[in-house]
């Protein structure tokens, strides 16, 4: 009896051993999972001691102290004078309170060229820096008072500011100080800081697009702080507004030239192929390569370039329909409808880009400078309702308006498109088109357009354009054959020589039961209940009418007596 | 060995372990200590033992400066291989050695055990509790972030209050205004050495009277059958301390040793608690003034370790009446009732 | 004594196994918890200069985490050696005139690539790892490790 309790007991001990066993190399493997990671001690020595002391027991600016601290600078040992310092006699020299340190309040390119030279070099070279907005300022030098440009226009606009040391740029404007972060240069916010809003809705077009809808669902997973130079892969699985226009992948450099890769001047009035710097950046074919060369590390090459290639020609077709934009206003600027403003012999509106004063030149300005860069900037990044709604929709409004402007004030031509009814009004301007898109063969979408379906030779006119384009250097040979492979073959890539008239017939036959049941509930239906006004003699009741007046009376005595104690203080 | 060599040995030597190793594994133990209830008395013995070690383990990291103390748990916590293991261990610990106490004394103090003539095994019981208390109050502080800083001077500030040496006490304590450097060394030495001293000296009493009186009995079963202390007995503890390590182990596991906040002595955070153990204090202190609250705290000690003695002047009035069940289950009640409120209330 | 029957054998032999591997594990646990990890340093290079900033056979002092350092142009390269005298511990200094550095404490003379010339030092300043890469001087420190800062 006894022996076999003791057998038990010792069963037991062995099971509980078998028991802590298995929790000891659990632990043990929490443990192996365990990452200790160190970060490197940031070591303050010198001149920058007496800073960061002083600073601290100060209270002054002692958050971009901390930041300075998580910065690469501050482990590569780059601390604060190394940008501060200052020679006697520059703009930005002052000797820190208390002290005999003299000190560089601003530092500029300059001062991060030092070490950063490629980087404030390319910077330079690129259209972040260029100070256009400086050259063609009618809006900010008339229409608005200067304290609003400085907390307006010139917030953005200062990243091509001109320093007195004759640097340019603002390095901070991306990499905010003083952690100097790459990771905060890469958010797409940084970009949409200034590339937002009715005029340049860019982070509004990336977060529409798929890149930016798939950032944000994975956002939390990506380091955005990698770096990018040394032809690397690309780190990330979905682009971020840099990983094109600037970081480097297998083939490109990361460049801090934003236009290095740019094929079009679409921000302009016209959309015209780029030569900006093309001696040293190369011509827009160059240009355009580098930006393919990017979008093809995740997209196949069939599909960059035909979705660059429809979006060239939005850009050209853009180019039509301001065309008839010119058109209309020269002509209605001839017929002394329309006038320039002036001062002392200099002209201070441009009728064919803006004017505050007429209802055409503000036409002409939005469909320039807003709708007409939303029209272009959204079909290039995949901003689908930018291209639409807030692009090519308000830009034919803005057209019909203009001409219904015209006709409005006798102009014959005019009056005649306005009394016109064949559909084919709304577009008085030449027409570019491709068979089909990027996205893949659509058999039903390409059986409504009037154009293409009423005119046999819709695109024998389209061939004709898109050539004169190809011949004019719009458009490069390889997009000019990829647009011929396409043209030949365009009953494949419209889709129409495939017949799903069947799967068509269900959808119809869905479609006219909801057409049914919307007119069966709500249309066809009249409410017993007359409604109060009448065309001709909408009157009122007696009560209302009572009510009414006794208001004016009050209203009228309230008045009264305001007056009268003004006039009362007045006397005093 | 063989028999010279022994001979050799015990002349240097002449104390006879082999005596003192039967006397130890042949103590007779009454039946009834097979149920596992009755075991519970060597439960807070292995965990004792347990906290010792872990306890040196933790000292070769540990620092008791105001300026590292937080560190240096942190790094233990997070940096030293398998530390948190350790660290979990010995906190694991000091909570179930509070449990295993108070059950312990449940058991003793329903079967009567305490009484004639082992009243004296009870007051070393109380004593050992309170040190066992204290034990933890000065760990839970040396840990010196938020929460522990301020349970400690809530803590503290609650000893002024007890009357005449009440602030001679606290100056003691905290060797100053305001818990400080000061507090952090003294707690520091109370917590490794003062008090753990006092609670070995008062097992070995504790054990060496269990021995001397030999186990109780349980009252109306006086002749139940006896077995030795080895090896049964023994199987049972080594049974007992696999059984704790596992489960402390997994607890670490799953609720491994936070850090939290290092301490900051210019603000209170918004919710401070005590450990869950006390509870009962915490609850007393809120609901009453505070010199009502402390006297009753100091009462209800008194009572309690007096109980045995308090118990027989009141059998000899009530002859009748089974005491110790109402004032157990009173006090149960009212502790039970007073921790679960504070902690659904928060 | 009875004799084992082979199903006690085995009980037997489990129980220790278990008990065995059990304490087996608590002990090593606790040996590693007790001996800290060594891993291999780890190294972070700093700048503590531009090129042309020190001539040839000139040098600078640095100062880095509280260490006095001196960057020595050697003509054809660069060195960083520590200020602390290898004899007990005075700084030395540079005497860019003579070539060297110079203890003041018991007259030790360090050439300026760091030998001993003469004086009682035992062995050459200390060197640490320089690199130049672009128009940047590095040199590679050892990382602190951030539990222990102070």
């Amino acid at each position: 009896m006894l022996q076999n309790e003791i057998r038990t007991q010792k069963l037991v001990i062995g099971i509980f051993s078998i028991l802590l066993t298995v929790v000891l190399i659990i632990i043990a493997g929490v443990e192996a999972k365990r990452t200790t990671e160190t970060k490197p001690v940031i070591e303050v020595s010198g001149i920058n001691k007496r800073c960061v002391s002083c600073h601290t027991e100060r209270g002054i600016a002692v958050k971009a102290i901390d930041q300075w601290k998580e910065s690469q600078h501050a482990i590569k040992n780059i601390g604060c004078i190394d940008c501060h310092k200052a020679e006697q006699g520059d703009f930005d020299a002052f000797y820190c309170p208390d002290s005999d340190i003299l000190v560089g309040k601003h530092p500029t390119p300059k001062d991060c060229a030092e070490c950063h030279k490629q980087q404030v070099e390319e910077f330079a070279q690129s259209k972040h820096a260029h100070q256009f907005w400086v050259i063609k300022n009618d809006d900010r030098s008339i229409f608005e008072p200067t304290i609003a440009t400085r907390n307006g226009c010139e917030q953005c606009h200062n990243i091509s500011i001109v320093w007195p040391d004759q640097s340019v740029g603002e390095c901070d404007a991306c990499h905010p100080k003083h952690t100097f972060s790459r990771a905060v240069a890469r958010q797409p916010e940084t970009c949409g800081e200034c590339h937002i809003g009715p005029d340049h809705p860019h982070i509004e077009i990336y977060l529409e697009s798929k890149h930016g809808n798939i950032f944000r669902a994975k956002e939390k997973q990506m380091d955005l702080s990698y770096s990018s130079k040394d032809l690397k892969k690309i780190p990330i699985e979905v682009p971020t507004c840099t990983t094109c226009h600037m970081d480097g992948n297998e083939t490109q450099p990361s460049t801090h030239n934003v236009s290095a890769r740019l094929a079009w001047e679409s921000q302009a009035a016209w959309s015209y192929r780029t030569v900006w710097l093309q001696d040293k950046l190369g011509d827009w074919k160059v240009k355009r390569g580098r930006m393919e060369s990017i979008c093809k590390s995740c997209h196949s090459p069939d599909f960059v370039e035909v979705y660059f290639l429809t979006a060239d020609l939005v850009n050209l077709q853009y180019n039509e329909i301001r065309r008839s934009f010119v058109y209309w206003v020269k002509k209605l600027q001839k017929n002394g409808l329309i006038k320039e403003l002036e001062a002392n012999g200099k002209k201070y509106s441009d009728i064919v880009l803006n004017g505050w004063d007429e209802e055409p030149e503000y036409l002409m300005y939005h469909a320039w400078h807003h709708e007409g860069r939303r029209f272009r900037h959204g079909a290039i990044m995949m901003g689908a309702d930018y291209t639409q709604w807030h692009g090519i929709w308000e830009l034919q409004n803005d057209l019909v308006e203009l001409i219904r402007w015209a006709a409005e004030r006798g102009d014959p031509e005019a009056k005649k498109w306005v009394n016109s009814t064949h559909p084919s009004k709304f577009m008085p301007y030449a027409i570019y088109d491709i068979p089909g898109n990027a996205w893949g063969i659509n058999a039903l979408s390409n059986k409504v357009q009037f154009l293409y379906v009423n005119y046999k030779d819709y695109w024998d006119r389209v061939y004709q354009n898109v050539k004169y384009a190809y011949e004019k250097g719009l458009l490069s040979e390889e997009q000019w054959q990829l647009w011929l492979k396409r043209y030949n073959n365009k009953e494949h890539y419209l889709g129409t020589k495939y017949n799903v008239d069947s799967v068509y017939a269900y959808y119809q036959q869905l479609n006219a039961i909801d057409t049914k049941a919307m007119n069966e509930q709500v249309v066809n239906m009249q409410l017993p209940g007359k409604p109060f006004y009448e065309p001709g003699f909408g009157f009122m009741v007696e009560d209302n009418k009572a009510k009414s007046k006794d208001m004016v009376r009050r209203k009228e005595e309230l008045n009264n007596n305001r007056q009268g104690t003004t006039t009362g203080g007045s006397v005093k | 060995m063989n028999q010279m060599q022994e001979k050799k040995f015990s002349e240097r030597l002449p104390i006879d372990f082999k005596k003192i190793a039967e006397v130890i594994l042949n103590e007779p133990i009454p039946g009834h200590m097979k149920n596992w209830f009755y075991a519970l008395g060597a439960t807070p013995l292995v965990l004792f033992i347990f906290q010792v070690v872990t306890g040196i383990l933790l000292t070769f990291y540990y620092v008791p400066s105001p300026d590292l103390a937080y560190q240096s748990v942190k790094y233990i916590t997070e940096e030293v291989r398998l530390g948190f293991w350790i660290r979990g261990l010995h906190r694991w610990g000091s909570n179930l050695m509070v449990i295993a106490i108070f059950l312990h004394m449940v058991r003793v103090f329903f079967t009567r055990a305490y009484r004639k003539p082992r009243e004296l095994n009870w007051i070393l019981g109380i004593l050992m509790l309170i040190t066992t208390l204290g034990l933890c109050f000065t760990g839970y502080s040396l840990i010196y972030n938020q929460l522990s800083y301020w349970a400690t001077t809530v803590g503290t500030n609650m000893i002024k209050e007890i009357p005449i040496f009440g602030s001679l006490f606290l100056r003691f304590l905290r060797g100053g205004e305001t818990v400080g450097v000061n507090t952090l060394t003294r707690f520091f030495d109370l917590h490794i050495g003062l008090l753990p001293t006092t609670l070995f000296v008062l097992i070995i009493l504790h054990i060496v009277l269990v021995r001397v009186h030999g186990v109780s009995r349980l009252e109306g079963y006086e002749d139940d059958e006896i077995y030795r202390f080895y090896p049964e007995h023994m199987y049972h503890v080594a049974v007992i301390a696999l059984f704790l390590l596992t489960v402390m182990s997994a607890l670490t596991v799953v609720l491994p040793p936070g850090v939290g906040e290092p301490a900051d002595p210019s603000t209170t955070p918004l919710h401070i608690k005590p450990e869950w153990y006390f509870y009962w204090i915490y609850f007393l202190l809120k609901y009453l003034p505070i010199k009502l609250g402390i006297a009753l705290i100091l009462v209800a000690l008194i009572v309690a370790t007096f109980w045995p003695f308090i118990e027989d002047i009141l059998k000899k009035k009530f002859p009748k009446v089974k005491w110790h069940y109402i004032v157990g289950s009173v006090a149960i009640v009212l502790l039970l009732i007073f921790t679960v409120y504070e902690t659904i209330i928060y | 004594m009875e004799k084992e029957t082979r199903r006690e054998f085995l009980e037997k032999i489990f129980v220790r196994v278990a008990g065995l591997s059990a304490l087996a594990l608590t002990l090593l646990n606790i040996a590693k918890y007790i001996y800290p990890k060594i891993s291999p340093p780890k190294l972070r290079k700093v700048l503590i200069a531009k090129e042309g900033e020190i001539a040839p056979g000139e040098a600078k002092e640095i100062n880095f985490g509280g260490e006095l350092l001196f960057l020595v142009n050697l003509g054809k390269e660069y060195k960083v050696f520590s200020g602390t005298c290898t004899h007990l511990g005075c700084k030395v200094r540079w005497e860019g005139h003579k070539q060297r550095f110079f203890c003041p404490c018991h007259k030790g003379i360090f050439s300026s690539d760091g030998k001993v010339i003469s004086g009682p030092p035992p062995r050459p300043l200390d060197e640490f790892k320089v690199e130049v890469d672009r128009e940047f001087v590095y040199m590679w420190i050892e990382e602190k490790q951030s539990g222990r800062t102070i």
